[in-house]
């Protein structure tokens, strides 16, 4: 049993109401300023994702209890083009979209679990989860 | 939604006090450039204090700022920018080593004007 | 069956305590140490014979927590664990050998035995419930003492922070020398951090990506880091290994670095 919220993301705007999502639960959950800072940045960066490359889909953030461990788990959806070659979006400074590149690979640093399914023109689904310290 | 600009003297002076969304930064990147080349400012100031986030999509926005009014004769010193934002930034892999940056507004008008007089 | 514990426990309480001592005579040696003399030791086996009678004529005085301060003190008092498992394990014996030595039939017998069982099983699971508890409540209280030390933020001058490291440092230390630093600029409103390095014991690549990612966040914060205590091993290694620390500035001694933070923030040392 775990409690769900997501945000449709379909244009620029919802990617702040995403963050704004997550901000107040990582708050809510007990995270610390940074690890906040970490957990809407990286919702920031995969919503943005999502609009710039899919145009349509969805973010959902639920609270999840591990082994005693307490966390927050960010699934990011769409049914976009999907990714060709997963590999190459991992690797640093590769964007073809004309941004920094830091998009994947840093969600990845900023979150502790980070797992990327993707198939050609089916779409994309992204799950990453930080554990409370 | 604009974000105001304020000037005093040579200086352009700006404070982030909302959540940017894409539009709002671009927006404000706009402002800035158009205002620069009205005024003919030397120095901007842009304090982040109040900002609890910076997303590699701003962080270009900001970088380029920094950049474009370089290239019209202004200096751009970043603020206040706060310890969870500078570690997000590091995670994410962007160091903006090109940026200028103070610890706070008072701070960043002292460096800059050091560094013009010079 | 209770009362007929009871009575024996009662009228026999000398030939147990008796073969209670002779069986645990064996671990006087390993309980006996600078803290515990052995005149210690006898009077904790005789408060721990004296609860474990009590405990099976009433059986309930685990319920007043006597028992459980007992456990308490043994463990406080660093005693090896097996003093009380041994001494349960010894008392389950004893008492079965004392009720088991009345003429008694088979049935009678296995009653005995399960209402033994039953008295002393969850005795010895409370016990290593307990000191499985006080060691974790110990190694985490010595993980926090640990990560107090471990990256202390000191003003040294007005605008001008010492950080030193000393030891190994990993991915989690890493992150908190990151935060206390950070916080540290804010507080102290640092102009000038210098991170002492000279009791890191190796800087290999990972070391040097951390110290580095550091500087960088300390610059974001508008303030300058300058990298002392760099001793000629670590120069060696970090040019093997092609660590571009080229971007900061770097010094051998914290008092070279002191200097140049002083000239950063304009700033002099006058002598009287």
């Amino acid at each position: 049993m775990s409690i769900q919220s997501c945000v449709e993301v379909r244009n620029e705007w919802d990617i702040v109401s995403a963050r704004q999502l997550g901000r107040n639960m990582a708050k809510e959950l007990g995270f610390g300023t940074v690890d906040q800072a970490r957990i809407t940045t990286a919702i920031s960066e995969l919503a943005r994702n999502i609009y710039l490359y899919a145009g349509h889909g969805k973010v959902c953030i639920e609270a999840v209890e591990e082994m005693g461990k307490k966390g927050l788990k960010i699934i990011a959806t769409d049914k976009g083009p999907g990714i060709r070659d997963i590999r190459k979006v991992m690797e640093d400074g590769y964007t073809t979209s004309g941004g920094l590149g830091a998009g994947l690979p840093g969600v990845k640093r900023l979150m502790d679990e980070f797992s990327i399914d993707s198939s050609v023109n089916v779409g994309t689904e992204i799950i990453a989860t930080k554990w409370i310290r | 939604m604009r974000i105001p600009i304020l000037k005093m003297h040579e200086y352009l002076l700006i404070s982030i006090q909302v959540e940017l969304d894409d539009q709002t930064a671009l927006q404000f990147q706009e402002d800035l450039l158009k205002r620069i080349h009205d005024t003919g400012a030397k120095g901007v100031v842009i304090d982040l204090t109040s900002v609890d986030m910076i997303d590699s999509f701003i962080a270009k926005v900001l970088g380029d700022v920094v950049r474009m009014s370089k290239l019209m004769g202004a200096q751009v010193m970043l603020t206040g920018i706060q310890p969870a934002v500078a570690i997000t930034l590091i995670d994410l892999g962007i160091s903006m080593r090109e940026v200028p940056t103070a610890l706070d507004l008072e701070q960043g008008l002292d460096k800059l004007r050091l560094e013009l007089e010079e | 069956m209770r009362n007929m514990i009871n009575d024996i426990s009662s009228n026999k309480r000398d030939v147990i305590a008796q073969k209670w001592k002779n069986e645990l005579s064996t671990l006087k040696n390993l309980c006996i140490s600078s803290k515990i003399t052995p005149d210690m030791f006898e009077q904790l086996n005789e408060e721990f014979l004296d609860m474990m009678i009590r405990y099976i004529n009433q059986n309930d005085i685990e319920k007043d927590q006597t028992l459980h301060r007992f456990f308490d003190k043994v463990l406080q008092l660093n005693m090896p664990l097996k003093f009380l498992t041994q001494g349960l394990q010894t008392f389950r014996r004893v008492i079965l050998d004392v009720l088991l030595q009345e003429d008694v039939k088979k049935e009678k017998a296995i009653d005995i035995y399960q209402h033994v069982d039953r008295l002393i099983d969850p005795l010895l699971n409370e016990v290593v419930e307990e000191s499985s508890l006080f060691w974790e409540k110990t190694v985490s209280a010595q993980k926090t003492a640990l990560m107090e030390l471990s990256a202390p933020v000191i003003p040294v001058l007005e605008n001008i922070t010492v950080m030193p490291l000393i030891g190994t440092i990993d991915t989690e230390r890493a992150k908190l020398i990151m935060e206390n630093l950070l916080d540290g600029v804010i507080k102290n409103r640092s102009l000038v951090v210098l991170i002492d390095i000279t009791g890191v014991p190796v800087v290999d690549t990972m070391v040097a990506h951390h110290i580095i990612q550091a500087a960088d966040a300390v610059r974001l914060l508008g303030a300058t880091c300058i990298l002392v205590g760099i001793r000629p091993e670590i120069a060696q290694t970090i040019i093997s290994l092609g660590i571009d620390l080229s971007y900061f500035p770097t010094k051998s001694t914290l008092l070279k670095g002191i200097e140049h933070a002083l000239e950063i923030t304009n700033q002099q040392l006058l002598k009287k």
